[in-house]
Formats: structure tokens, sequence, C-alpha cells
């Protein structure tokens, strides 16, 4: 019985102790990829980070190009990926070095409004306007403007947005803009209209699941493709045109801002070796590609 | 003795608990080297008081001295002073450690060395007879062990003054005479002043030298225990230390002390200072009552006549109810009862004496 | 299935440093909200002051405040544009551990204050009477309440390691750097990797469940 007690005693202490260490090392292993770069962790000089829109990050492309940017410049990259709208407001707040987002008409404001130092376009692919094979509202052959004004006519075939302000979404409301629709009467049109809320992946699976419309970036589709019942509805019109820029951020905006890094980063992006990288992305495993790259010039 | 001041004094004590007065006006002496008993029913206030002598709390009224000094206050000389006490609370509570390190506890807050704690323990251990225990989880003890490792664990620090609330509460016949002997031990070893709550009237004359009986939160009456047994202050008293037979009535006459007390239908002879008219209580201890079949010329004034109502056993001990105008209740022995012989319905004489009457004033 | 118990079996490298990262995170800042929650439970539970019921029914609130609430907050204290924000914290394993100790404080102090009440009150009023002081009392209940105390370490700990949207706010899940079990089951599944996400989460169940059994089974003894 004694023994058990003596015994209980140090295995308390032990485990504060064990506690204890594995809470140092973790917090020192946390702290190891600063320490990899140049020896002195956490220094802002050393890092760069680069908010990147979702629909990107998840084709893999960032995972691709990430050790080959690190290595050439020797500098620790932090991809963190987002909706177009969160990138945006990361990149004001001085969060994020860099970004590199898909919706012109913010991206040329966020410019504007002096937060970013130049929108430089890399590359692009289309949007696509995916559905059920057996397409129900009947927009097959339409154009994406004439497509979305049938869907809001009829008003029995479901859709799902995004909902969150990403790049898609800010796309979305543009096609509806453009097809001569108010979006807040579009909002209210009725149950057809789902806004999810969530990432493009799982939106795709919901649009799947409703047996449902919805707008989808290239990439992602591509990657979903095999666990959906849904095939490319619309995939033609210059409207779905999709634009990736990379935009470093000003440091006349945020002092603290690695801009020398930044722009190595969109030298990176728009160097010819990487521009050809870009091209061939994604064919070995979709056999098609997934961007055209642009080389710092507006496409189309 | 030397010293004349008494160790623990209070003067109008009074604790005010969830807006009830729990005690009042207490004003007890507790006389260096005695071992005093504070006697009371189940919430009569014994507890409370015990606490505020060991100035574990603070009364809200009154003042409590040690050895002359006023200690009621001051939150440095409170603890300084319960330092040279110990208190065993009526629930053994033994903290989660070896029986050990529950006994070592008091003397390592005091900041006494290490040596000195271990002989200090070790000493204890073997006076409580569990020097094999010392390794022990304490928590995995019986009742009574846990109740003297809290005993031990009290007398380690050579307290001035032990207190003990019901130190046998709640424990078995067996264990109960062992934690007696320990205390007895105590008593003779250390003649450490002693003040222990109890409701056992045996175990208090047992081993106290005086009583203070406490009831509804007021010491009604202290002294020795003859007095506290045969004449009590109270109807209430009189019924908690045992006294079955108490009568109402009122004083008719009275000459040299011997006085007459009319009851419902009879008349008893009492020895009393009351004068005529004064309603009372005639208390009589079952004890005192004698039985018999034909009248008895003897002493005993009273004499009453009645049939048994009822006869139970309680070892060599008969208890007999009478109905004689009014109950009355003897005790007798087993023996008497198959000698005379004794049943239900007979027709008997009860006597007693009128000094065995004790006589209480009603108001 | 098999392809995510196939992940595991193999000790995929980077599963791996996900795994030890998620597990040494959620230990520091149950570390430091133990070095933190302990004694400030104990101040709350030995002093008598006013406002402390309103005090404890706010720790017992914030019990159930949302991860992301927490994030939210840390975020606005350590971003560029916060008043914390030339630490340059945001988006480093810093910044999921400060959230993750301000996220298991008010449980683990909570359960702490719980813990001690739950110490017998006659055990206190023996101490004193034993002649300890108030810091000695104190002392001896902490001590009489270790097991209880364990199991709000053991909760603290459990709610660390699950959470997932505040590690995702603060921490950014980079690859490498702040990707955490939790942060990644939730990419992973956005991207459809089902596989992995299932072998995460059986990972992340499996530290859970070791990390509890031997907790627990200092706690029975």
């Amino acid at each position: 019985m004694h023994t058990n007690i003596s015994r209980m005693k140090i295995t308390i202490s032990t485990l504060a102790v064990l506690l204890l260490v594995v809470g140092s090392l973790g917090a020192l292993t946390a702290c190891e990829g600063a320490e990899e770069a140049t020896g002195a962790p956490l220094k802002a000089q050393e890092r760069l980070q680069v908010a990147t829109t979702t629909s990107l990050y998840d084709t893999g492309l960032w995972g691709y190009l990430e050790p080959m940017f690190e290595e050439e410049y020797n500098v620790e990259l932090d991809v963190l990926y987002a909706g177009t709208g969160k990138a945006l407001e990361w990149g004001q707040r001085g969060d994020v070095d860099v970004i590199t987002v898909h919706s012109k008409s913010r991206e040329l404001q966020f410019v504007a409004d002096g937060y970013g130092v130049e929108r430089v376009p890399f590359a692009y692919n289309y949007f696509l306007i995916v559905g059920p094979e057996d397409d129900p509202a009947g927009i097959k052959g339409l154009t994406p403007e004439a497509a979305f004004q049938k869907l809001m006519e009829d008003g029995s075939a479901s859709f799902v947005s995004r909902g969150d302000d990403s790049g898609t979404h800010s796309k979305e409301k543009a096609i509806w803009a453009a097809a001569g629709y108010d979006y807040e009467d579009v909002r209210n049109a009725g149950t057809w209209y789902v806004e999810a809320g969530i990432g493009m992946g799982p939106t795709l699976t919901m649009a799947h699941e409703l047996e449902a419309y919805t707008l989808t970036d290239m990439g992602t589709y591509l990657a979903f493709k095999s666990d959906l019942e849904l095939v490319p509805i619309v995939d033609e019109g210059g409207i779905l045109l999709n634009v990736y820029s990379v935009i470093a951020i000003s440091p006349e905006s945020v002092s603290s801002t690695n801009i020398d890094m930044a722009n190595n980063l969109i030298d990176f992006l728009t160097s010819e070796e990487i521009q050809e990288l870009i091209g061939d992305y994604g064919v070995e495993e979709y056999g098609m590609h997934l961007f055209t790259p642009c080389a710092g010039n507006e496409p189309g | 003795m030397s010293n004349n001041k008494p160790i623990i004094e209070t003067t109008d004590l009074g604790q005010r608990l969830n807006g009830r007065d729990v005690l009042r006006d207490i004003n007890l002496r507790i006389e260096q080297g005695e071992v005093f008993a504070l006697i009371g029913p189940t919430g009569s206030g014994k507890t409370t008081l015990l606490r505020l002598l060991d100035l574990i709390d603070k009364p809200s009224q009154g003042k409590v001295y040690f050895n002359g000094t006023d200690v009621t206050e001051s939150d440095r000389q409170r603890l300084d002073t319960r330092r040279r006490m110990a208190f065993v609370l009526q629930k053994p509570v033994v903290f989660n450690a070896s029986v050990y390190d529950n006994i070592a506890y008091g003397l390592k807050w005091r900041g006494v060395s290490r040596e000195n704690v271990h002989t200090r323990v070790d000493d204890i251990l073997d006076m409580i007879g569990m020097v094999d225990f010392h390794k022990r989880n304490a928590r995995m003890l019986s009742g009574g062990e846990m109740q003297r490792v809290a005993i031990a664990r009290a007398i380690a620090t050579e307290p001035e003054v032990l207190l003990l609330d019901e130190p046998t509460a709640n424990l078995d016949p067996v264990s109960t005479a062992k934690i007696e002997e320990l205390i007895t031990d105590i008593i003779q070893q250390y003649r450490t002043t002693i003040v222990m709550a109890t409701h056992d009237m045996s175990q208090g004359q047992r081993l106290a030298d005086r009583v203070g009986m406490l009831l509804n939160g007021e010491i009604v009456q202290t002294g020795g225990w003859h007095e506290a047994l045969n004449s009590p202050r109270n109807r209430e008293m009189a019924k908690f230390v045992g006294i079955e037979n108490i009568i109402n009535g009122v004083v008719v006459s009275s000459e040299d002390n011997v006085v007459t007390i009319g009851t419902d239908d009879s008349v008893i002879e009492a020895v009393s200072d009351c004068a005529v008219g004064e309603q009372i209580h005639a208390c009589i201890r079952s004890e005192e009552v004698i039985l018999a079949l034909s009248r008895l010329s003897s002493s005993a004034r009273n004499t009453f006549t009645g049939d048994i109502t009822r006869l139970t056993f309680t070892g060599p001990v008969a208890r007999v109810e009478i109905d004689c105008g009014f109950r009355l209740v003897a005790l007798v022995t087993r023996r008497s009862v198959e000698e005379m012989p004794l049943e239900k319905g007979k027709k008997v004489y009860a006597s007693f004496k009128a000094t065995a009457v004790h006589v209480i004033r009603r108001g | 299935m098999t392809k995510a118990i196939e992940l595991i079996v193999s000790l995929d490298p980077e599963v791996m440093q996900i795994a030890g990262r998620s597990l040494a995170l959620a230990a520091s800042s149950c570390a430091i909200a133990t070095l933190i929650a302990i004694p400030l439970g104990s101040v709350i539970h030995f002093n008598s002051f006013r406002g402390k019921r309103l005090l404890v029914n706010i720790i017992q609130t914030l019990y159930s405040v949302p991860t992301v609430v927490v994030g939210l907050f840390v975020f606005v204290f350590i971003s560029r544009a916060g008043p914390l924000g030339n630490l340059g914290l945001l988006f480093t394993p810093a910044a999921i551990i400060i959230g993750q100790v301000l996220l298991v404080l008010p449980i683990m102090m909570g359960l702490t204050i719980s813990a001690l009440r739950g110490v017998d009150v006659t055990l206190t009023d023996t101490a004193i009477s034993l002649g300890a002081n108030r810091f000695q009392t104190a002392a001896l209940v902490i001590k009489e309440a270790r097991f209880a105390m364990l199991g709000a370490v053991i909760m603290g700990f459990g709610r660390a390691i699950s959470e997932v949207g505040l590690s995702l706010m603060v921490g950014g899940n980079i690859r490498g750097f702040t990707r955490t079990l939790t942060t990644a089951i939730s990419l992973e599944t956005s991207k459809g990797e089902l596989e992995l996400s299932i072998a995460l989460g059986i990972i992340l169940l499996f530290i859970a469940l070791v990390v509890s059994i031997v907790l627990n089974r200092l706690q029975q003894r």
C-alpha cells in the first residue's frame, strides 16, 4: 500500500515535469521553422507571408511552388489561404506581405486605396457553371448571362452560391449584374437560391447533394470531379474569365511589410521558368491545363 | 494549580449564526489541568462553543481569555494561542497522506525541525499502538483507527488544552473503549487540560471531573457529577440526565424545609426550600423507587399503590411502569422481579424517600 | 478507410509532424494555463470578496465560449493593426498558444475552484485547529484537491487539442509551421481528401485517448 503512495507521488511530479518539458519542446519545435531559415526565430525579415485565394491553394499549386521559392531566396514562405475578401482584409491590416487573388475590380480598388503597390496578373483560367447531367433548367449552350436569366425566371432549379465574399462569389455577382439583376433581388428570389457561406469544395459537394447548379473555378472542380455527379453546363463566355494577380502590400500603408521579398515573389511568379511550370501544372494529374500563364499582362 | 487564573475563561460569549442565537451569555472558567465535560442534547451548541474556545470562529459577542489574556480579536494572537491548543473534531477527518505525515502536520506547521518531528511522531505512534501503520494512507483506516490518528495528531503538538468533540460518536463499543483508554492515558501522562463535548453521560462520568450543561445555547448549570445528575436546574435538563419521573404539582404546605406537594389526586412529600403556593416539578430518579407486594413500614414518606402497566428488561435491570394515579417508573433487578414475582396487571406498593425527590421550580 | 489506416501505419512524416505539433501546442498551452489557473483559481477560492459569486458565474459561462470568439479576440489584439501588432505574433505557433491558453483558462480555473470547493470543510477546520496559518491551510487544501485538479488539466488539454476555429484564425494553417491536426482535417475535408482527414481524425482521437488514459489512471490511484 505505502509503495503505491510513494510511487503515485513520483508519477505526479514526473507528469508535471513531463508536461512542462513537452510544452517547452513544443514551443521550441513550433519556432523551429523560423530558426531553420537564419537561426534567429520569428524575425519578420526572414519570413514572407502570402495570402492566397482558396481556389488557388486547393489546386496544390502553392505546395508545388513554395519549396522552389524558399530555396531560391532563402526565405520561409508562409502560405495562408482564404477567400479573396479575407485576403484583402489581411493585406489591408498588414498581417500579410503579399496577396494572390482573383477579383479584378476589388483589386483595382485595393491598389487605388493605397494598400497595394501594383496589380500584377500572372495566370488565368475560366470559371464554369456546373450542374446535374440532365440539366433540369435547360441552360446548356446559353451564355452565362442568359443562363442566369433563365434560372431566375424559371425559379425551380436550385443554385448554390458561395455567399462568402470570395473571388468566385464576386464573379457570380458580376454575372448577375451583367444579366440585368440587382443582387439583393436575387438573394431574395426564393428557396432555389442557396447561400452556402463555405469554401469551393464544400460548395460543390452541397450542389451535388442538392442536384443544383453552381459557379466554380476549374481547379477545384477538377480536384473534386471524381466524387461528384456534376458536369460542366456553361463554360464559354468572356465574363467567365478568371484572372489571378499578385499584389505586394504597399510599405507606405504598412511600414512593417517585407516589400523586397514581396517583389522577389512577384519576379518569381512572372519569371519565364515559373510561368512555364504554372502552364504545365496539373496536366499529369488531370490531363488538362489548369492555368494559362500571362506574365504581367491582362489577358483577353 | 499554582496559577490562580483559569486557563480559559469566557465572558458573556455569544454566537449568532444565520440569524439565530446559537450561543448566549456563556460565562465559563476552565481550570488548569481539569477535565471538563460539556453535556447537552444535540443542537444545544456544544460544537459551536468548542469552536469558539479553539478560536476557530470569532464570537459575535463577548470575550475569550487564555491564561488571563484577551485573545478574542487579534488574528496573530488567535493563531499563536490556537497553536497552544488542539481540537479533535467530531467527524474524524484525516488528510489524504500517510499516518506518519498526518501526525507530523501540526509540528511542521509550527516549524519544528525534521529530526524533532521524527522522534515526536515515533513516540506518539508508539503511544497509540500504531507503529506498524506509519506508512499507510490514513484514508484507508477504519473509523476507530482514524479517530486514534486524529487524537494522536492533536496531542503530537503537546497542547496545553485539548478540546474533544464527541470523540466516540459513531464508533463501535470496542473502538469506543480504545479511545477512552487513550484519553485516560493522555490525562495521566500529560496532565493536559481537557474540554470534551459528549452526550454520553456515562462516558462523561468516567472521564471528567466537572460538567457543564448546555441547553438551547445557554449554560444552565456547572459543577460536579452528583449535583448534575441529581439536582438538575430545569425540566429539560432533568430529562436529559435521565430522570424519568417528573410530576407537576404545587406546594401546599411547608415546614422545616419539608414540603407537601399536591399533584392531581395525590400528595408527595419532599425536602425543599420552596414556599407554599409555588408551581413545581417533582423529580424522582427511577432507581430511587422501591417496590413491594405489601405495605412497607419504612422511613420512606411517600407510598403509592397501583397496577403494573408495563414490564421490560435491559440486561439485569427491569423497568417497571406503574399507574398510581400518575405514571411512576421504577428500576429493580431482574432477580427481584422473579422472586416477588412481578407481572403485568399486578398490584404493587411503590415508595421513595422525601430526600429522593428533587424539586424544580416551574417558571 | 484502408488508405487512412495505411497512412497511419506508414508513419507518413508530414502526418507525424502535424500530430507532434498538435500535441506540443496543446501541451504547452495546457502547461501555461495550469500555471495560471491553479494559483488564480486558488486565490479566488480562498478569499471572500464582493462579486465573487458573479465572477465564478462568469468563469463558468466562459466554459462554452466558442473558439472562434476567442480567435477573433486574439486576432484583433495581435494583428498588425492591433495594439500588440508590432510583436509580429499573428500566424505563428505563439498565437495559437496564446489563444488556446485563453480558451482553456476559464474551464481550468472553474474546475480548480470546484475541486477546492469539493474538499471537505471539516478538513479546513482540522488544519486550522492544528495550528495552520492561512497559507498552510490553503496549501493543504490544494494538495487534498490534487486529483480533482488533474481532472481540470485533462479537460483543458482535451479542449485545446480538439479546437479548430481558433488555430485556423490566428495560426493560419501554414504548412510546416502552424498546421495542426484539426486545421489539417478542416483543409483536407474541404479539398475532398477524405481518407487523409479520417487518418488525421483517428490520430487525434488516439492522442486524446492516450493522454486521458494516462491522466485518469493517475487520478484513480
